[in-house]
């Protein structure tokens, strides 16, 4: 035989190789084996089912329980056994408060995967469950699943709400074990915390045939228990809070938020108007969607991390530390005397009281919150350094919290002013209104908290948060999950106590703009703010402080829009909840 | 026509290939059907394919048509057009964990199948030359592979290299290297094969050097080839160990699915229901079941034989493989007939790499071979894998028309 049909019978040879065992195989499997698979394909006896993770609980730091898991009854159905769509629409929308259009469009959206079991309608009441429930031989495509909905025990805006996953969502997390009804924190703590909530979902694999025998096309028993979510320990004091919420003055909104500041540990957080996030977890209707988004108050909003508003004259106090640290000032210097404001350049800057309030030392001018001297100092403020300066006491960057998009606070340097306002812009008038916390600085209600808890607390700032510590089959801390907690002010020992006497001065001395938040027995240091703004005729009110025992147990934030004063709206309702943390919650 | 089609045009292989196209249509168009009740549900991929035929066959045509001249020109700046594709789709977004994809507009298109078909005509060209030694030709040949298996392994792509290594061991004993030196370059491998079990290593490893005495090669080589592969029986549990055992894992998945019965064995056991369930003569067309279910996500592309499994039952599978059959079988005439060495040498890679992907793809749907991705030849869908399947099947077609009967 020559080399050339050696070759062609070699290629012979291999191709009817392949085609014998190829034949083979699917005589095998389809003649021999045929029947038994036709029947494994039938009944669907080989699959995998899913067992759901049960969601870890949210609860306070005394274990009463904020987010909870109550049953649901769920109504699915799966697309391939329907036979009539019409008349299952009808029959559906007669007893449910789902339109024929949605039950339609759901089955349009869903004909390519004719297997999946899609969701129609949560939270069935048990009444109408057992009416659907008697027509359901006609209709094999749908059945009920008895899940669990996620109920919030009171209005909040820090622990967030759940939903279905959206399809967005889905394609970015598919791969960790969501599906495609799966439930998803959307906002808050719920979304924060999302992996240490959900825990692992579980399988068991069944392959068992009409007799019940063991198909063992599996061979070992490969099913998985879910492990369920991590139970969450907030910081959060529910009596406190409650207590807190209870203190809005009626159609107010605004922002309230006590922070430890030894841990960082956020005790209250309220933001109003507040909103039920119950409406979230079932699918929402039109009318209550639009209702809370065309809300003139703006419900939704979260004003602690997502508000930022000029901080007025409770930023007083960085300005302060920026004169004292860069020795503009002493406490003995007395700058310009106020006669109720102070010309600079062609412009006439008023101070808040007509009436002048003369020559003013340091603390002096923090008691009465004197605009005056703040403007004098300024003048010699280099702008660049000034924001550096408010950087590092973390009033810019976002503060870490453990909550998702929160928001940044602003302050100008000389570059953004020379985009805004060409080369030639003059500096003195608008380094006077930051020096006062007007103009374009801006810093949201957890940043001023953040950083007065710090005052408090020595100089060693502390990342605010919510989380204490996630327990269940094993316990986290908080210090466990989250990095670089610590940080200090940019200001020396000697010049903070300076500080730290103005703002006592500021709450209890005579003239004192803040005596509304005076405590008996404790110790409480504070500043006002009445921030003009382009929103309102009134201006915000803000208070920021913090009380003392022993230790620094409270800095609160309070800040109402729009509401006038911060001595007369603001500082009293301080005044109150440090009243009722001496007396109901460190007592206990 | 007769400028066309010549003397020589062989209509048996045209028509096998129109007969398998229209058979991947039919086959796509019931993969991709969904049913609710009554409704049917057609998702536009058949259509698609129907205009990828058209354009398949119009590229048939230029290549029947292009004096043989012009090209054998194209063949190296091809070549290195390829390359670069090679290079620039690694940097393009992964799809299922492997970068071989290139996104141009809205069409999806894979480099390496293009590279095989360059490999092929290139590697034909260098080594059809008489008066090359056998070092010389195994050199030249590798010379041009190494670098487009290098850059799809990059990828990564198993199947695809795999279908290199094939389509170039059939090209070089086309050529007239020995076989006996091409076992002794592959026989490493039974030494990787066999590390766990050393009475099977030693009977292979007899029957190897018999088979090598019977060529009559030198003792000399003999020797240093039983040798070397002991050194790899022994070093491969050593090296295994060193693996973590994810990778281990990874490793045995790939050869044995169903040691991953949730991930890759679930696909394979889902697929042999739907194939068995199809017994005789299928569920009817659109009829199948199992294709619906999410379990086999590539159901019109790498797991249609499933699906036609399904529908058509033994009947229609066993007429897919015997028209496949009668069309591998047609190309070996081919070959035998065609007069010159680099034609022989280039139809030999084409039917070895169109016959290794038939054979891994309805091996995998079947469960006794890896899954490795590899489409079925005219019968799945995609576009781009039709068109060069197509251009290798025009190329047959050209160069057999150089007969010596």
């Amino acid at each position: 035989m020559n080399q050339k049909s050696k070759t062609v019978l070699l290629y012979r040879i291999i191709l009817g190789a392949i085609f014998v065992v190829l034949a083979y195989a699917l005589f095998s499997l389809q003649i021999v084996k045929g029947s038994q698979y036709k029947e494994i394909a039938e009944r669907n006896y080989v699959r995998i089912k899913s067992l759901e993770a049960a969601r870890g609980v949210i609860y306070d730091e005394k274990l009463n329980p904020i987010a909870v898991n109550n049953p649901s009854i769920n109504l699915y159905y799966k697309p391939f056994l329907i036979k009539d769509k019409e008349k299952m629409a009808d029959f559906v929308s007669a007893y449910l408060p789902i339109s024929k259009e949605t039950i339609l469009k759901s089955i349009y959206d869903n004909r390519y995967s004719t297997f999946n079991e899609v969701i129609l309608c949560e939270n069935i009441d048990y009444a109408v469950m057992a009416a659907i429930s008697e027509n359901l031989n006609y209709y094999p495509e749908l059945f009920f699943k008895v899940e669990t909905i996620r109920s919030y025990i009171i209005n909040n805006h820090f622990t967030g709400y759940v939903g279905r996953i959206n399809e967005k969502e889905y394609n970015t997390y598919k791969d960790d074990g969501y599906k495609i009804n799966s439930l998803i924190g959307k906002s808050g703590i719920e979304r924060y915390y999302e992996r240490i909530l959900r825990g692992n979902a579980g399988y068991e694999i069944i392959q068992v045939d009409a007799y019940g025998r063991n198909l063992k096309i599996f061979k070992d028993n490969l099913s998985k228990k879910p492990e369920n979510g991590l139970h969450i320990v907030l910081n959060i004091n529910l009596d406190l809070q409650k207590y807190v919420n209870s203190l809005f003055p009626e159609k107010t909104a605004g922002a309230i938020v006590v922070i430890n500041p030894k841990t960082g540990g956020v005790l209250a957080y309220s933001s109003f108007p507040e909103y039920d996030q119950n409406l979230f977890t079932a699918p929402i209707s039109n009318e209550q969607w639009s209702c809370l988004i065309d809300d003139p108050q703006k419900p939704m909003l979260d004003r602690v991390i997502n508000g930022s508003y000029p901080p007025g004259s409770t930023f007083k106090t960085v300005t302060g530390s920026f004169g004292l640290e860069k020795e503009y000032v002493n406490p003995q210097t007395l700058l310009a005397s106020c006669i109720g404001g102070l010309q600079i350049g062609n412009r006439f800057f008023k101070c808040w009281t007509s009436y002048g309030h003369g020559r003013l030392s340091f603390i002096d001018a923090i008691k009465v919150s004197c605009d005056v001297y703040f403007y004098d100092l300024s003048k010699n403020f280099k702008l660049n350094e000034f924001a550096e300066f408010v950087r590092k006491n973390h009033l810019i960057e976002r503060t870490g919290i453990d909550l998702p998009y929160e928001k940044k606070g602003f302050f100008p340097n000389n570059e953004w002013y020379t985009k805004r306002l060409g080369k030639n812009f003059g500096s003195q008038g608008l380094k006077a209104n930051l020096a006062i916390g007007q103009g374009e600085v801006l810093t949201t209600p957890i940043q001023l908290c953040a950083y007065y808890a710090a005052i408090a607390n020595d100089g060693i700032w502390k990342k605010p948060h919510l989380l204490k510590k996630a327990i269940g089959d094993r316990t986290l801390l908080y210090e466990e999950l989250e990095e670089n907690i610590n940080k200090t002010l940019p200001i020396s020992e000697k010049n903070l106590k300076l500080i730290q006497e103005g703002l006592w001065q500021a709450v209890n001395g005579k003239n004192s703009t803040g005596g509304g938040a005076r405590v008996n027995g404790v110790k409480v240091y504070g500043k006002t703010g009445s921030a003009e703004n382009a929103h309102g005729d009134d201006t915000h009110a803000w208070f920021a402080c913090y009380a003392t025992w022993d230790e620094p147990e409270l800095a609160i934030v309070v800040f109402l829009e729009n509401a006038g004063h911060g001595g007369s709206m603001a500082a009293p309702i301080a005044g109150k909840i440090i009243s009722y943390y001496n007396k109901n919650v460190r007592e206990q | 026509m007769k400028n066309i089609f010549g003397r020589n045009f062989d209509w048996h292989l045209f028509s096998i290939w129109i007969i398998l196209a229209v058979f991947g249509i039919i086959a796509i168009t019931t993969a991709s059907a969904a049913k609710i009740g009554d409704e049917i549900h057609l998702k536009n991929y058949y259509w698609k394919q129907i205009i990828w035929l058209m354009i398949s066959i119009i590229a048939f045509i230029i290549v029947l048509k292009i004096p043989l001249p012009i090209l054998d020109m194209l063949i190296y700046p091809l070549y290195l057009a390829t390359i670069i594709l090679l290079i620039i789709v690694l940097f393009m977004p992964p799809v299922n964990n492997s970068r071989s994809w290139l996104f141009l507009g809205g069409v999806r298109f894979q480099p390496s199948e293009l590279a095989k078909m360059m490999m092929i005509l290139l590697v034909s060209k260098l080594i059809a030359k008489d008066y090359l030694n056998e070092l010389k030709m195994l050199y030249k040949a590798l010379s041009v592979v190494i670098i487009p298996v290098f850059l799809i392994l990059l990828e990564p792509d198993f199947g695809t290299t795999i279908i290199f290594w094939g389509s170039l061991a059939f090209m070089l004993i086309q050529a007239g290297f020995p076989a006996s030196y091409l076992v002794i370059i592959v026989s490493p491998l039974i030494g990787l094969i066999f590390s766990f079990n050393w009475i099977l290593f030693v009977i292979a490893s007899l029957i190897l050097i018999y088979y090598y005495y019977r060529e009559s090669l030198s003792w000399v080589l003999i020797a240093f080839s039983t040798v070397f592969n002991t050194f790899i029986f022994i070093l491969t549990p050593v090296f295994w160990n060193t693996l973590k055992a994810y990778q281990q894992n990874r490793i045995i998945t790939f050869f044995n699915p169903m040691h991953d019965p949730l991930g890759a064995g679930y696909q394979v056991i889902q697929a042999k229901i739907a194939i068995g369930s199809g017994q005789v003569f299928g569920k009817g067309f659109l009829q199948g079941s199992q294709k619906n279910m999410n379990f086999l996500p590539e159901h019109h592309t790498d797991f249609i034989f499933s699906v036609i499994g399904e529908e058509f039952g033994f009947i229609g599978t066993f007429l897919l493989i015997v028209v496949f059959f009668v069309f591998f079988n047609r190309i070996i005439y081919l070959i035998k007939v065609v007069s010159k060495k680099e034609y022989k040498i280039a139809i030999s890679g084409i039917f070895a790499y169109l016959l290794l992907q038939t054979f891994i793809n309805i091996g995998m749907n079947l469960g006794v071979l890896p899954t490795t991705g590899v489409p079925l030849p005219f019968i799945s869908y995609g576009g781009s894998n039709l068109l060069i399947n197509s251009f290798a099947v025009a190329i047959i077609l050209k160069y057999s028309e150089y007969r010596d009967i």
